[in-house]
């Protein structure tokens, strides 16, 4: 709860809300004070020039003070009002009004705070001294009552904000929830559910968006996954089915020597074309190896292409088929054992796939920045509308395909690693007219 | 019974090949979804055993032409891919049974076994006429409690006119159904085994129609 985005928002709001509360109000007492002060300071000024009015200086020396009898009654009679003293040039109290305090020396002329509050001294007439003061406890009691008004308006305010903080954070993080919940469902395996678009385009919408398209991403990535093991299990479950019977059939009774070894055999083959699957796979789901690009070594592909076919030429001449190799040295960089698995496949697919007297053709060269290996045959060529599937994974066309063996991984693999070597492989075809396969690498070195 | 096995993957068409004409069944082969519309249209197989995976026509479009031709010869497919929808796809298109790669041997043969007493109107394995007793899952017969020793075309012409009882069965349909197609066979062998056999299990439970063929009545 107190790791909740909402409390934390919130917490750092009361804050700051409650040091700008509590800095205006204490600027508002200040200001407020002083100006009480400004107004008692020239209050009192006046009750000074009040009072030197009344003084009339003698030519003995002394003085008198005639006051109307109304100002005295009105002016000086309250405790804790204001009051007077008069001082004579020689520091002598002339006069001094009923409340005043007593014993306190005489000041210089300016303005001050005494314990007993407020005072001003101004110059009277014939050098005197006139002190006029108050006490100062009717403006802490307003001060203080402005004080307490404020605060309670600030509390007020703080709590009412409070509560609206609450209910926009609230608001703006229910689409949090909303988006949570959507990911723990897909965690969970529902892989359909997206999160609600509402069409605004605030940020956590963004948000919404962005991870709907990585849902999609995963879904899809998901669905290439279960094609692919659907697919293998498809594949290795013909083999399977054949050792299978043939198993079944050899141990159902007693069979003769020559039935063993017939049973023996098939079975071995069947074996065989498992391995192969199951190699073909691996080599499919762990594309790359791993080696950065830069630590792979420099190769000319027309040394590659001319070994993979002395490989492949047997397979050619046992089926009639003329198997040539021209073209210029050009350097790629690469994993020779990956590249030659490619290479391989390409052109075995395109012996497999000719008619017998027919040839392959390998050219090696170089367009500017690419590395190109064209692989052509005189084969049967492709139907357009397999041309699309032809590097998909188990993919095998139609028809007059079908009947050459090979599980459809071959051309798949060549695909996966010419694209992780930053490379591309097209075919162009015509049927009964032979296809070609070209596949273009960056090249190095001029 | 003569079945057709349509399996493009030769090592496993020639392993079933060899394992159901062991279990007394006339077998032909056909090799993809063309040949194998041809075959079930022109010949009465008594099963088929279709593999999903075929070139030219695949499995399902064989089966759709098939039922839409008319017939109704009872079809289970072979398939690699074991979902759900697969399997209701076939079952929709009209498959009897199915079975889903790698299989054991014994149990296609159950299954077919199944399939064929089913089409003839769901007999029960062990069938009955007279006196005579058909255990079909055993292939063995049985007159008044004691076994009767049937060649395996004997049995065979046996069963075929007992399930179809009630009705006239041609000796080419007899030849049909008990012969694959690499073997030529004149319509008189029939007659040969057709008098071996009364000669094992008594002359009144099969009756001859000149010129016509053989009936064993209800």
């Amino acid at each position: 709860m107190c790791d909740s985005i909402r409390v934390r928002l919130l917490v750092w709001y009361g804050v700051v809300l409650s040091v700008l509360i509590a800095v205006y109000a204490a600027a508002m007492t200040y200001l407020y004070s002083e100006s009480l002060l400004r107004d008692i300071d020239r209050d009192l000024a006046e009750t000074a020039a009040v009072v030197a009015q009344y003084i009339s200086p003698d030519v003995s020396g002394t003085f008198d003070l005639n006051f109307p009898p109304g100002l005295r009654n009105t002016l000086f009679t309250q405790p804790g009002g204001t009051y007077y003293i008069v001082w004579n040039p020689r520091g002598e109290v002339i006069d001094r009004s009923e409340f005043a305090p007593v014993n306190l020396e005489m000041l210089g002329p300016g303005t001050g705070t005494i314990e007993e509050g407020r005072y001003v001294v101004a110059p009277g007439p014939a050098a005197t001294r006139i002190l006029a003061g108050r006490a100062l406890g009717d403006r802490d009691v307003a001060v203080r009552s402005l004080g307490l008004a404020i605060a309670g308006a600030g509390g007020t305010i703080l709590l009412l904000s409070l509560a609206g903080g609450w209910f926009l954070a609230s608001r703006a993080l229910a689409p949090v929830a909303r988006i949570s919940g959507t990911a723990a469902a897909m965690v969970a395996g529902d892989l359909e559910a997206r999160i609600p678009i509402v069409g605004t385009d605030s940020e956590l919408e963004q948000l919404a968006r962005a991870l709907n398209e990585a849902f999609d991403r995963m879904r899809a990535a998901t669905e290439t996954q279960r094609r692919f093991i659907a697919d293998a299990s498809h594949e290795l479950r013909t083999p399977l089915a054949t050792l299978r019977a043939e198993l079944d059939w050899a141990m159902k009774r007693p069979r003769t020597m020559a039935e063993y070894e017939t049973s023996i055999a098939k079975a071995s083959l069947a074996a065989d074309r498992l391995t192969y699957i199951a190699g073909s796979l691996l080599t499919l789901a762990a594309p790359g190896g791993g080696a950065p690009a830069l630590s792979r070594e420099c190769l000319n592909l027309a040394t590659l292409v001319r070994e993979v076919a002395d490989l492949l030429r047997p397979l050619a001449e046992s089926r009639g088929i003329v198997l040539s190799v021209t073209g210029e040295a050009v350097w790629t960089r690469g994993d020779s054992g990956r590249l030659t698995d490619a290479l391989s496949n390409v052109i075995k697919n395109a012996i497999e796939y000719n008619r017998s007297l027919g040839t392959v053709t390998v050219v090696t060269r170089r367009e500017g920045e690419q590395a190109v290996v064209i692989v052509r045959d005189t084969g049967i060529g492709i139907a357009a509308g397999d041309l699309p599937h032809i590097f998909e994974r188990f993919y095998r066309a139609g028809a007059a395909r079908s009947r050459a063996g090979g599980a459809g991984l071959g051309l798949a693999i060549a695909r996966a690693v010419v694209e992780e070597h930053g490379g591309a492989i097209t075919c162009t075809s015509a049927v009964d007219a032979g296809s070609e396969f070209i596949i273009r690498l960056p090249a190095v070195g001029g | 019974m003569r079945l057709l096995v349509v399996e493009d993957e030769a090592a496993l068409a020639d392993t079933l090949e060899k394992a159901l004409r062991e279990e007394r069944f006339a077998v032909d082969l056909a090799r993809d979804g063309n040949e194998a519309l041809f075959k079930i249209s022109h010949v009465d197989y008594d099963a088929v055993i279709l593999d999903v995976m075929l070139p030219a026509w695949d499995g399902w479009s064989v089966l759709r032409q098939a039922r839409a031709l008319g017939r109704r010869t009872p079809v289970l497919m072979l398939t690699a891919r074991d979902t759900i929808d697969d399997r209701v796809k076939g079952l929709n298109l009209g498959a009897d049974d199915y079975l889903v790669k790698p299989f054991a041997l014994a149990e296609l043969v159950a299954r077919v076994n199944a399939l064929i007493r089913r089409s003839y109107g769901g007999a029960p394995p062990t069938l009955k006429v007279g006196d005579i007793e058909i255990d079909s899952a055993a292939r063995r017969v049985y007159r008044t409690g004691g076994p009767v020793n049937l060649t395996a075309r004997e049995y065979s012409i046996l069963e075929l006119l007992v399930r179809a009882r009630g009705r006239l069965v041609t000796r080419s349909m007899l030849v049909d159904h008990l012969y694959s197609e690499d073997i030529a066979v004149g319509s008189n062998v029939i007659d040969v085994h057709v008098a071996a056999l009364r000669r094992k299990i008594g002359s009144n439970i099969i009756k001859t129609r000149r010129g016509e063929g053989y009936i064993v009545d209800v």
